[in-house]
C-alpha cells in the first residue's frame, strides 16, 4: 500500500464510513460498517508502523483550497450557533477566530502562499504513536457504541432514532484525529484542530437537553480560545519572519527551537500553541468543558478521553516541547503539576462515578503535561508511556461505567454498592481497570515513577506530584471500597453481555496486562524513538523485560557519578501480582458455612444474607452505609476559587514571562 | 551472598523480630502503666492462637485482601534487603495501605467502614510524607536506589533530619499509636469496636497481625537508612525511635483522623518540604 | 500437642457481656484489669468485639429482650470458646429470680462452662474462675489431662 493511500485510508475513509451511517438508517448495517472501518483502521495503523518516518504533500493544490473552504464553513457555523443560542461566549471566540483569519488570508494577501506550505504531513514515530492508540483504542470504543447507543435509545425511548446522525459525528472524529497527529502544516492543523472541537461540541450536545446543549457549548468556547490562541500564534509566525510561511509548519518551528535560530521571537507562539493544547487537555482553568462533557452518552467520554481530544492537546505540547525556552518549559511544568494536584484532591468529594473519572483523567493529563516541560528525556519517555496506558486504562474504565450504567440506570457512586454481587463480571473488569490506574506492576504506576523521577528539577512540580499522587490513591481506593461492600447472597449469577460490549472491554483488558508486561520491549522497540523524535536519546531505559534507568539520565545523578538512578522490575511485580490477587481469588474458596452475618452488637435480624437489624422497639432496619466525600474539606465549592485563582495566576505569570522576553 | 539466601533470610527472620518488637511494646507499656504485663513471647502465643480459631468471614472477597495486604507488605521489605529502588517501594507500601482499606470495605459492617475510611485518612496523612522522604534521599545521594545510600560515606540524618522527624510521625501512625491510632487500635474501645479489624478474625486475623509485623520491622528499616554508615548506628537509631513511640503512645490521647490529617500536612509535610527546598538549592549552588 | 493447642491455653481474649445485672459485676470485672490485678499477665485481653474473642463473659441474669442478643454474639465467636457466668444473677437469675422478665441464668441460653458465684463477684474469684476456664480449655485441646 502506499502512503497516499494509507494516510487516505486514516483520515478520509472514517469521513466516508461517517457519511454511510448517516445515510443508510438501519442497525444492522451500520453495525457492519462500523466493525469494517474499525477493522481497517486497525490494520492499517499497523502499516503506519510498518512503514516508518516520512512526508507527504498531496500534488494537487485542490486540497489546500478545500480545507480554506470548510475552515469558513466551520467558523461561520460556530456563529451560527453562538447566534442560535444565544451565547455570546460562543459567538465572541468565533469571531476572534474568522475575523483575523479573514484579513490575513485575504487582506494581507497571505491566501495563495498558505496554501502551498510544505510538507502538510511529517509521519515520524511520535505520530504513529498516536495513530496506533487512535485507530486501535478509538474503533474499539465505536464498536462498543454500536449496542450502547441501542439501548441508551432503548431506554429514553425515543421515536425517531438520532443514532445516524451520532455515529457520523463519532466515526469521523477519528479521521481528523488522525489528521491532527499526522500534519505538520500549520494550516491544515488549525483545520483538523476544529475538526475535533466541532465534532465534539455535536457529540456532547446530541442527546438535546438544555444542560446537553449547554455543555457543548461550552466546551465549544473554551476550544475556540484555543483556536484563536493558534491563530494568532500563526499570524506572529508569518509577520515576524518578513511575510514568509517558513515557519508554519510544525518540523520548521521544532528545528527552529532545536538551533535557536529565531532566538526569542519564538517563545510567544510557542507559548500560544501549547496554550492551545492546554486547553484541550483541559488544563485548569479549563477543566470546566471536559467535565460538562460527562452527560454525553458514555462512549463519547469514553472517546473524548482515552484517544482523541484531550490526547489531542498534549500531543500538541509534547511536540512543541524541543522548542520551549526552559523558563517556559518550567512554567508548563508548573501549571500541568497544579493541574495534577487540584483535580486529584477534587475527585476526592465526587459522588457521581464519571466525575471521579473525568477529574482523574485530568490530573493524569496534568501529569503528562508537566512531564512534557520537564522536558528531559525521562519525562519525555513518561510522558508518551503515560498517553499510551492512559489512553488504554482510561477506555477500559469508561467503558465499565458505560456497562454499569445500563445495569443499574445509574451513575452515582452511591448507587454502585454491592456491584460485586448483582454484576460479577462488570465488576471484576472495573476492578481491574481501576487497580491498573495507580497499582505498581502496572503501566500507569510505572508512568507516574518514571516522572517522579525526572520531576526534580521543578521542585515545586515535584511536591505537587507528591500531594496528588496520595490523594490518586484515595480517591481510587474509596470507589473500589464502594463496589466491593456487599452482603454476600448465596447462589449469585455471572450476568450476560452482549457481544459488542464485551469484545472492546475484554479486548482492552488484555491490553492492560499485554503492555504492561512487556512494557520494557514496548519502550524499546517503539517507544524510545517517538521519545527521539522530541529529545535526543542518549540512554536504554529498558533491560530486557524490565525498566532500568541508568545514573546519567538526570543531571543532578550525573554529577553525583551514580551508576544507578532507579530500577522497576516489572517481570516480578506482576507475579507479586499474581500471587496476592489472582491466586487467592483462584484458589481459596469459602464454604457457605463459613459465611457469618456481620458484628451489630448481636441485634442483626437473620441469617448472612440480610442485612437488617433490630431497631427501636424491635423495628427491622435496613443497614445503610454511606461513602465518605471529605465533603467539607476537599469538595468544589470549597475549592473553585483558590483552583481558578491560582490556575489563572499561573497561565498569567506564564504569559507576563513569555512576552518580557520576546520583546 | 546470594539475593535469593537474602529474601530467604528476611522473609523468615523479619516476623520474629517484629513480634519480639510487639512483646517488648506490650511489656512496656505495662510497666509504665504500673502493670506486670504479658510474657514477652505474648504475641507469639496470640498469632498462633488465631492460626488455630475456626475460619469464618462476612464477605467472599475479604481474605483476598488480605493476602494481597501480606504480599505487599512482604514485597515491600524484599525491596528494602535487596537494596532496590526506594520510590517504588513507597508506592508498594503505599498499594499495600489501600489494600487493607479495601479489605474493610468488603464487607458491610459499620465498624469496618469507619475504620476503612479512617485507614484512607491515614493513607491521605502518611504517603506525602514517605514519598517526599523518596524525594529528599534523592536530592542528597542523587539516586532512588537504596544500594547508593549504602555507598555513601556522611549519614542522611546530618542532612535530612526535618525528613527523618516527618518519618517519625510515620511511624506512629504506622505502628497504630496514639495520638493516631484511629483506624483500629490495640485496645478495646467501644465507639470503634475494632475498627477495621472489626470482620477480620482467626486466622485472617493472624495474617493481618503478621503482616504488621513486617510492617514494623519495615519502617524502622527504612528509618535506619537515615545512618546506613555503619548500620548498626542506623539500628539503634530505629530501636531508640520504636521505644520513643511507646512513651508517645502513652501520654497521648487519641485524635480525631481531621486533626491527623491537619497535622501531618501543616507540620510533617512542610518539614519535608522545606528540607528538599533547601537542599535544592544547595545542589543549584553547586552547578552555577 | 502442638504450639497452637499451647497457644491457645495461653492466649485468652475475653468479651464481656452485660445482660440485666444491677452493674455491680460489670464493675468488678473491670477491676480485674487494672494493675493491682493485672490479668494481662496471662494473655488475658478485653476485646470489644465477639469476632475476636474466646472466653464469654457473661454477668446479669437473662431476660427475654437480651436472651437473642447473647445468643447471636456467641454464635459469631469462633471456635474453640468458653462461656463464664459471672456472678449469683448469672448463675441462676439471682435477686432477680422469678421476676417477670427474667428468663433465668445463663444455662437457659447458652452452655456455661465454667460458674463464679458471688454478689458481687470478687475480682479474685472472677481470676479463679478464668483460670478454671482455661484448664478446661487446656483438656479439651489436648494440652492437660
Ligand atoms: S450477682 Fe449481685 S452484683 Fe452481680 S449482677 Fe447480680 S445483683 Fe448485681
Amino acid at each position: 500500500m502506499s502512503l497516499e493511500w494509507m494516510l487516505a485510508v486514516a483520515i478520509l475513509l472514517p469521513l466516508i464510513a461517517g457519511i454511510l451511517v448517516y445515510l443508510i438508517r438501519h442497525y444492522q448495517t451500520r453495525g457492519l460498517i462500523v466493525i469494517v472501518t474499525a477493522v481497517v483502521l486497525i490494520v492499517n495503523s499497523i502499516y503506519f508502523l510498518r512503514w516508518g518516518p516520512d512526508t507527504f504533500t498531496p500534488g494537487s493544490p485542490m486540497w489546500g483550497t478545500i480545507i480554506t473552504i470548510l475552515d469558513y464553513a466551520m467558523l461561520l457555523f460556530y456563529i451560527y450557533v453562538g447566534l442560535s443560542l444565544k451565547n455570546w461566549l460562543v459567538l465572541l471566540f468565533a469571531l476572534t477566530q474568522v475575523i483575523p483569519l479573514a484579513w490575513w488570508e485575504f487582506g494581507a494577501g497571505a491566501s495563495t502562499a498558505l496554501e502551498k506550505i510544505s510538507p502538510a504531513f511529517v509521519i515520524d514515530q511520535l505520530s504513529i504513536v498516536m495513530v496506533m492508540v487512535i485507530s486501535i483504542i478509538g474503533s474499539l470504543i465505536c464498536v462498543y457504541a454500536i449496542r450502547y447507543m441501542y439501548d441508551h435509545e432503548e431506554h429514553k425511548k425515543l421515536e425517531k432514532s438520532r443514532q445516524p446522525r451520532f455515529f457520523f459525528w463519532l466515526v469521523m472524529f477519528l479521521g481528523a484525529m488522525n489528521g491532527l497527529v499526522l500534519a505538520d502544516n500549520l494550516m491544515w492543523l488549525y483545520f483538523f484542530w476544529e475538526v475535533t472541537t466541532l465534532c465534539c461540541f455535536q457529540l456532547i450536545a446530541h442527546d438535546l437537553t438544555k444542560e446537553a446543549i449547554n455543555n457543548g457549548a461550552r466546551a465549544l468556547w473554551m476550544n475556540s480560545i484555543g483556536g484563536t490562541a493558534m491563530v494568532a500564534a500563526m499570524m506572529y509566525l508569518y509577520f515576524t519572519n518578513g511575510n514568509s510561511v517558513d515557519y508554519l509548519t510544525l518540523s520548521n518551528i521544532i528545528e527552529a527551537g532545536r538551533n535557536g535560530s529565531l532566538g526569542a521571537t519564538l517563545m510567544l507562539p510557542v507559548a500560544l500553541m501549547c496554550f492551545t493544547g492546554m486547553i484541550k487537555a483541559a488544563q485548569m482553568p479549563f477543566q470546566n468543558w471536559l467535565l460538562g462533557a460527562m452527560v454525553a452518552p458514555t462512549p463519547v467520554s469514553a472517546l473524548l478521553h482515552s484517544s482523541t481530544m484531550v490526547k489531542a492537546g498534549v500531543y500538541l505540547v509534547i511536540r512543541l516541547a524541543p522548542a520551549f525556552d526552559p523558563v517556559l518549559g518550567v512554567m508548563v511544568a508548573i501549571c500541568g503539576a497544579f493541574t495534577f494536584f487540584a483535580a486529584s484532591v477534587l475527585a476526592i468529594s465526587q459522588t457521581t462515578g464519571k466525575r471521579v473519572l473525568a477529574y482523574s483523567t485530568i490530573a493524569n493529563l496534568g501529569l503528562i503535561v508537566a512531564c512534557a516541560g520537564i522536558n528531559t528525556e525521562l519525562s519525555i519517555s513518561a510522558a508518551i508511556l503515560l498517553i499510551i496506558f492512559h489512553a488504554i486504562s482510561k477506555g477500559l474504565l469508561f467503558l465499565c461505567a458505560g456497562t454499569i450504567e445500563h445495569q443499574i440506570w445509574s451513575r452515582e457512586i452511591e448507587d454502585m454498592e454491592g456491584l460485586a454481587e448483582k454484576a460479577p463480571l462488570t465488576t471484576f473488569i472495573t476492578i481491574t481497570g481501576m487497580l491498573s490506574m495507580f497499582l505498581p506492576p502496572f503501566g500507569m504506576l510505572l508512568g507516574k515513577w518514571m516522572a517522579l523521577e525526572a520531576v526534580y528539577v521543578v521542585p515545586l512540580a515535584a511536591i505537587l506530584f507528591v500531594l496528588a499522587s496520595a490523594a490518586t490513591m484515595v480517591f481510587w481506593a474509596k470507589w473500589l471500597g464502594r463496589l466491593l461492600q456487599v452482603t454476600p447472597r448465596l447462589g449469585r449469577k455471572i450476568e450476560s453481555l452482549s457481544l459488542s460490549y464485551t469484545v472492546p472491554l475484554w479486548s482492552l483488558f488484555a491490553g492492560i496486562f499485554a503492555f504492561g508486561i512487556g512494557v520494557a520491549p514496548l519502550y524499546d522497540k517503539f517507544v524510545r524513538a517517538a521519545v527521539g523524535n522530541v529529545v535526543t536519546v542518549q540512554h536504554a531505559f529498558a533491560e530486557g523485560w524490565n525498566i532500568l534507568i541508568p545514573g546519567a539520565a538526570t543531571t543532578l545523578s550525573a554529577e553525583k557519578g551514580i551508576e544507578m538512578l532507579g530500577s522497576y522490575p516489572v517481570w516480578p511485580l506482576f507475579i507479586v501480582f499474581a500471587v496476592a490477587i489472582v491466586l487467592p481469588l483462584l484458589l481459596v474458596s469459602l464454604k457457605p458455612q463459613e459465611l457469618r452475618p456481620v458484628y451489630l452488637c448481636g441485634e442483626q435480624a437473620g441469617d448472612v444474607d440480610t442485612d437488617e437489624w433490630y431497631g427501636a422497639a424491635d423495628q427491622k432496619t435496613k443497614l445503610e452505609l454511606g461513602g465518605y466525600y471529605f465533603k467539607g474539606a476537599a469538595s468544589e465549592e470549597a475549592l473553585n476559587t483558590w483552583v481558578y485563582l491560582i490556575a489563572i495566576a499561573l497561565f498569567v505569570i506564564m504569559f507576563g514571562i513569555v512576552v518580557g522576553v520576546s520583546l | 551472598m546470594n539475593p535469593v539466601w537474602i529474601v530467604i533470610i528476611a522473609i523468615v527472620v523479619a516476623p520474629f523480630i517484629g513480634g519480639l518488637l510487639a512483646g517488648i511494646d506490650r511489656k512496656v507499656t505495662a510497666r509504665l502503666q504500673g502493670r506486670y504485663g504479658p510474657p514477652l513471647l505474648q504475641p507469639f502465643y496470640d498469632f498462633f492462637k488465631l492460626l488455630g480459631k475456626s475460619k469464618i468471614a462476612t464477605s467472599r472477597t475479604q481474605y483476598v485482601w488480605i493476602i494481597s495486604y501480606l504480599v505487599f507488605m512482604v514485597t515491600c521489605l524484599v525491596f528494602l534487603v535487596l537494596q532496590l529502588d526506594l520510590l517504588l517501594l513507597v508506592f508498594l507500601l503505599g498499594f499495600a495501605g489501600v489494600s487493607f482499606a479495601l479489605a474493610g470495605f468488603s464487607t458491610k459492617s459499620p465498624y469496618s467502614h469507619f475504620g476503612a475510611n479512617r485507614e484512607l485518612l491515614q493513607i491521605l496523612s502518611y504517603e506525602p510524607i514517605l514519598l517526599l522522604a523518596a524525594l529528599g534521599v534523592y536530592a542528597q545521594v542523587g539516586s532512588f536506589n537504596i544500594s547508593e545510600i549504602f555507598k555513601q560515606q556522611t549519614p542522611l540524618l546530618t542532612s535530612l533530619w526535618p525528613i527523618f522527624i516527618a518519618l517519625l510521625v510515620v511511624l506512629t501512625i504506622k505502628m497504630r499509636k496514639s495520638p493516631f491510632d484511629i483506624a483500629t487500635s490495640h485496645h478495646g474501645h467501644q465507639e470503634l469496636v475494632k475498627g477495621i479489624m472489626t470482620e477480620i478474625s482467626g486466622p485472617y486475623y493472624a495474617l493481618v497481625t503478621l503482616t504488621e509485623w513486617y510492617e514494623l520491622v519495615l519502617v524502622l528499616g527504612i528509618i535506619s537508612l537515615f545512618w546506613a554508615n555503619p548500620l548498626w548506628v542506623g539500628i539503634l537509631i530505629a530501636f531508640a525511635a520504636f521505644i520513643l513511640e511507646l512513651f508517645v503512645d502513652n501520654i497521648n490521647a487519641r485524635m480525631t483522623g481531621g486533626w491527623m490529617v491537619r497535622f501531618c500536612w501543616a507540620i510533617a509535610i512542610v518539614f519535608c518540604v522545606l528540607n528538599i527546598l533547601y537542599l535544592y538549592f544547595i545542589n543549584m549552588k553547586g552547578v552555577l | 500437642m502442638g504450639i497452637i493447642q499451647v497457644s491457645q491455653v495461653k492466649s485468652p481474649w475475653i468479651m464481656h457481656f452485660c445482660n440485666s445485672s444491677c452493674n455491680g459485676c460489670d464493675i468488678e470485672v473491670l477491676a480485674c484489669l487494672t494493675p493491682l490485678y493485672d490479668v494481662e499477665r496471662f494473655g488475658l485481653v478485653n476485646m470489644g468485639n465477639p469476632k475476636h474473642a474466646d472466653v464469654l463473659v457473661v454477668t446479669g441474669p437473662v431476660n427475654y429482650r437480651t436472651a437473642r442478643v447473647l445468643k447471636n454474639l456467641y454464635d459469631q465467636i469462633p471456635d474453640p470458646k468458653m462461656v463464664i457466668a459471672v456472678g449469683a444473677c448469672a448463675a441462676t437469675g439471682g435477686v432477680f429470680h422469678n421476676c417477670y422478665n427474667i428468663l433465668g441464668g445463663v444455662d437457659k441460653v447458652l452452655p456455661v462452662d465454667v460458674y463464679v458465684p458471688g454478689c458481687a463477684a470478687r475480682p479474685e474469684a472472677i481470676i479463679d474462675g478464668v483460670v478454671l476456664a482455661l484448664q478446661k480449655l487446656s483438656k479439651a485441646v489436648g494440652v492437660a489431662k
